[in-house]
C-alpha cells in the first residue's frame, strides 16, 4: 500500500461527530484535529462522555464522522467503502479493548489468530504462538478465556491485536479492568512495542498511571481537545 | 490431524461448531425441533409408500387384466367364437383367455356337499398359480381345484372328480389367497372340452404387461364391437381402477408430506428464533469480529454455517430415527421391512433431510444478516 514517509499514520482534521438524540442534536466531536505518529504513544484524557471513545472509533475507521477528513497514512478515508474499511481495520490497525472482548470459545492461540482466521492463504500460526511467547504465555497456549487471568487475557488482546503487524495499535482503557501491577505490566507491553515495532499507539485512559509511559497527552472536554497539547 | 486442526481450514466452520457448543441445551433443542419435523415427514411419506405398496400388492396383477363379457345390446346370451377371434386380433401380444363358466355340487366322500363355481378355459397356466401339482398351458384333461374345496372334500393329486357325468383327475391345487377374484377356495377348473354344451363364452379374461397396455387393448374392443352408444361387449378393464386407485393413493401421501411439511415449518420456526436470540447475546462479540477485520460476508458465513450445521445434524439424527420408524411400519402394513430401503419409500428420508437443511438456512438467513449488517460501533456496546 502507498506510504509516504512524511504523513503521520492518522491524522483527524476539523472532525465533527454529531449525534441525534430525541429532538436535539449533541456533538460529540466539535472540529477536532488530531495525529499520531510512527512510534510514538498518545494518551487522550477526559471526563466521562467527553468524546473520547467516539474519537477512537472514528480513528479506528469503527465510525465515520458527520464532518471533516479522517487520513490514514496520508489517504483520506472518507470515501472507502465498508468492506475497504473492514480491510484496512484488518491489515492496518490493532485493537486492545478494556474487556478484553476475547471469544470464549477460542483458545488464547486461536484468539490471536482470530484478524486472519478466514484468510487462508496464510497461516499465521507460528506467529500467534510467538506474539504469545513474547507476552510470556508461551505456558498458557491452548487455555480458554475462562481460564486465563484478566491480565493474562489483555495479554493475549494485545497479541491479537499484533498478528496482522499493523501501523497503529488502538487501546480503550486497556487498564481499566486490571489492578495495578497488571496495568503497569500491560503499559510496558505497550511501550516495548512502540519502541521495537515503531508501532504508533493512541490509549483512550481514566488511569493516571498511563501518563507514567505517554509520549503526549491530549485533553479532551466537550467534543474539543483542550489547549495545545501537553507534555506529560 | 485432529478433528480442530482440519476444521482451521474452513474457518467458518470451526466458528460455527464452537459457538454450538457454548449452549448445548439450546443447540440440543434446536436440533430436537428439526429432528422431529424430519421424522413427522419422512414417516408420513413412508406410510404413503406403504399404503401404496400393499394395495398395490392386494390389487395384485387384476391391474393388468381385461375383463369381456356380453352387453346388454349383444344378440346372443354369451360370446361367439367370431368375436373371440376378434378380441385376440385386436389385442396384440395379450394372452387371451376365453372361459365358460358353471356352478355344481360336489360330493364328498363323507356325503358332505360343497357347491363350487366351475370355470372351463384352455390356458390355465395364465389365470392360476397351483399350490401343488400344476397348471398346464394346454388344460386338455384333468381339473384343477381350489385349496379350500378339495381339503373340504378330502382331495388330493390324482383323485378324480365328476362333473356332468365325467370322470377328472385332480392335476393342481390353486392356491387360495391368490390374486384378485375368483381364484378363491371353490372354484374347479376344468378343459373347454368338459362344457361343450354351452356354445357360447361366458368371458373373456386379456392379460397384458401393464396397467397401460390393458387400457389400450380395453379401448381396442370397445372401439370394434361397440359402435356408438351400444354396448355389445361389456368391457371391464381393472387398470383403470388400479389408476384411480393410484391416484387417490398419491393425493393421499401428498396430504400426508403436507401434514409432515407443516412441523417442519415450525421447527424452523424455532430455528429462527434460536439463531436470533445467540446473535443477538453475541452482539457484542460479533462487533470485535467486525473491529478486528472479520468481513461482513465472513460473518454472515459463519451465523449461516451454524444454522447449516443445526439443520444438517437435526436431519441426520432425524433420518436415522425415520429410518427405523419406517422399518417398524412395513414390517406391520407389508410384512416385510427391508421393503423400506426400496427407493419408492426411502426417498422421503432424503427428502425430510434436505428439507431440514434447506429449511435450517433459510431460518439463519435473517438473523445472519442482521448481524453481519449492524455497524460494528453499535454492536461492540453489545
Amino acid at each position: 500500500m502507498a506510504q509516504s514517509v512524511s504523513a503521520h499514520v492518522i491524522e483527524l482534521e476539523d472532525v465533527v461527530k454529531r449525534y441525534r438524540s430525541g429532538e436535539e442534536e449533541i456533538a460529540a466531536l466539535d472540529g477536532v484535529d488530531f495525529h499520531v505518529d510512527r512510534g510514538e504513544m498518545v494518551t487522550v484524557i477526559g471526563p466521562s462522555g467527553s468524546g473520547k471513545s467516539t474519537m477512537l472509533n472514528i480513528i479506528g475507521l469503527l465510525d465515520t464522522p458527520t464532518e471533516g477528513t479522517v487520513s490514514h497514512h496520508g489517504r483520506n478515508v472518507s470515501e472507502f467503502t465498508e468492506d475497504e474499511l473492514t480491510e484496512e481495520r484488518r491489515s492496518g490497525i490493532g485493537f486492545v479493548f478494556q474487556d478484553f472482548h476475547l471469544l470464549p470459545m477460542l483458545t488464547a492461540t486461536e484468539n490471536v489468530e482470530l484478524p486472519s482466521m478466514w484468510d487462508t492463504s496464510v497461516d499465521r500460526h507460528d506467529r500467534a504462538v510467538d506474539l504469545l511467547r513474547r507476552v510470556g504465555l508461551s505456558d498458557r497456549l491452548d487455555h480458554t478465556p475462562k481460564q486465563l487471568s484478566g491480565g493474562q487475557q489483555q495479554r493475549v488482546a494485545i497479541a491479537r491485536a499484533l498478528i496482522n503487524e499493523p501501523a497503529v495499535v488502538l487501546a480503550d482503557e486497556p487498564t481499566g479492568n486490571l489492578d495495578q501491577e497488571t496495568g503497569r505490566l500491560i503499559l510496558e507491553e505497550l511501550t516495548r512495542l512502540k519502541e521495537e515495532e515503531g508501532v504508533a499507539i493512541v490509549v483512550v485512559t481514566h488511569d493516571d498511571q498511563v501518563l507514567d509511559y505517554t509520549d503526549r497527552v491530549v485533553r479532551i472536554v466537550d467534543g474539543v481537545i483542550q489547549g495545545r497539547e501537553a507534555e506529560p | 490431524m485432529s478433528v480442530a486442526e482440519w476444521l482451521w481450514r474452513f474457518p467458518s466452520a470451526l466458528m460455527a461448531w464452537r459457538n454450538l457448543g457454548r449452549n448445548k441445551v439450546r443447540t440440543g433443542l434446536a436440533a430436537l425441533g428439526i429432528v422431529i419435523g424430519v421424522v413427522a415427514i419422512a414417516s408420513l411419506g413412508m406410510a404413503g409408500a406403504a399404503i401404496q405398496q400393499q394395495a398395490t400388492a392386494d390389487l395384485g396383477s387384476i391391474g393388468n387384466q381385461v375383463t369381456v363379457s356380453t352387453g346388454e345390446d349383444s344378440d346372443t346370451d354369451g360370446l361367439t367364437d367370431d368375436q373371440v377371434e376378434g378380441i385376440r386380433s385386436v389385442s396384440g401380444d395379450a394372452t387371451v383367455v376365453p372361459q365358460k363358466s358353471n356352478f355344481t355340487r360336489l360330493t364328498a366322500r363323507n356325503g358332505d356337499e360343497v357347491s363350487v363355481s366351475v370355470t372351463a378355459l384352455t390356458n390355465a397356466s395364465a389365470m392360476y398359480e397351483v399350490w401343488r401339482g400344476e397348471a398346464p398351458e394346454r388344460l386338455q384333461s384333468g381339473a384343477l381345484i381350489g385349496n379350500a374345496t378339495a381339503t373340504r372334500l378330502g382331495l388330493e393329486l390324482g383323485d378324480p372328480v365328476e362333473y356332468d357325468g365325467q370322470l377328472y383327475r385332480v392335476r393342481g391345487i390353486i392356491e387360495s389367497q391368490q390374486g384378485g377374484f375368483g381364484s378363491g377356495g371353490s372354484t374347479l377348473v376344468l378343459p373347454l372340452s368338459a362344457l361343450r354344451d354351452q356354445e357360447y363364452y361366458d368371458s373373456v379374461t386379456i392379460l397384458t404387461d401393464g396397467g397401460e397396455e390393458a387400457t389400450a387393448v380395453s379401448d381396442a374392443i370397445e372401439a370394434r364391437f361397440n359402435p356408438g352408444d351400444e354396448e355389445v361387449l361389456s368391457v371391464t378393464n381393472f387398470g383403470d381402477i388400479q389408476q384411480q386407485v393410484g391416484s387417490f393413493l398419491n393425493t393421499l401421501n401428498l396430504a400426508l408430506l403436507g401434514i409432515g411439511s407443516i412441523s417442519l415449518v415450525v421447527a424452523s420456526v424455532a430455528i429462527l428464533n434460536v439463531m436470533l436470540m445467540s446473535t443477538i447475546e453475541r452482539r457484542g462479540e460479533i462487533g470485535v469480529l467486525r473491529a478486528v477485520g472479520i468481513r461482513r460476508g465472513e460473518v454472515l458465513r459463519m451465523i449461516l454455517t451454524e444454522a447449516l450445521l443445526l439443520g444438517v445434524i437435526g436431519g441426520l439424527v432425524g433420518a436415522l430415527l425415520s429410518l427405523g420408524v419406517g422399518l417398524l411400519m412395513f414390517d406391520v402394513l407389508a410384512d416385510d421391512a427391508t421393503q423400506v430401503l426400496a427407493w419408492s419409500s426411502s426417498r422421503y428420508l432424503l427428502y425430510g433431510f434436505l428439507f431440514a437443511v434447506v429449511a435450517s438456512l433459510l431460518s439463519g438467513l435473517y438473523p445472519a444478516w442482521k448481524a453481519a449488517n449492524d455497524r460494528p460501533v453499535d454492536s461492540l456496546r453489545g
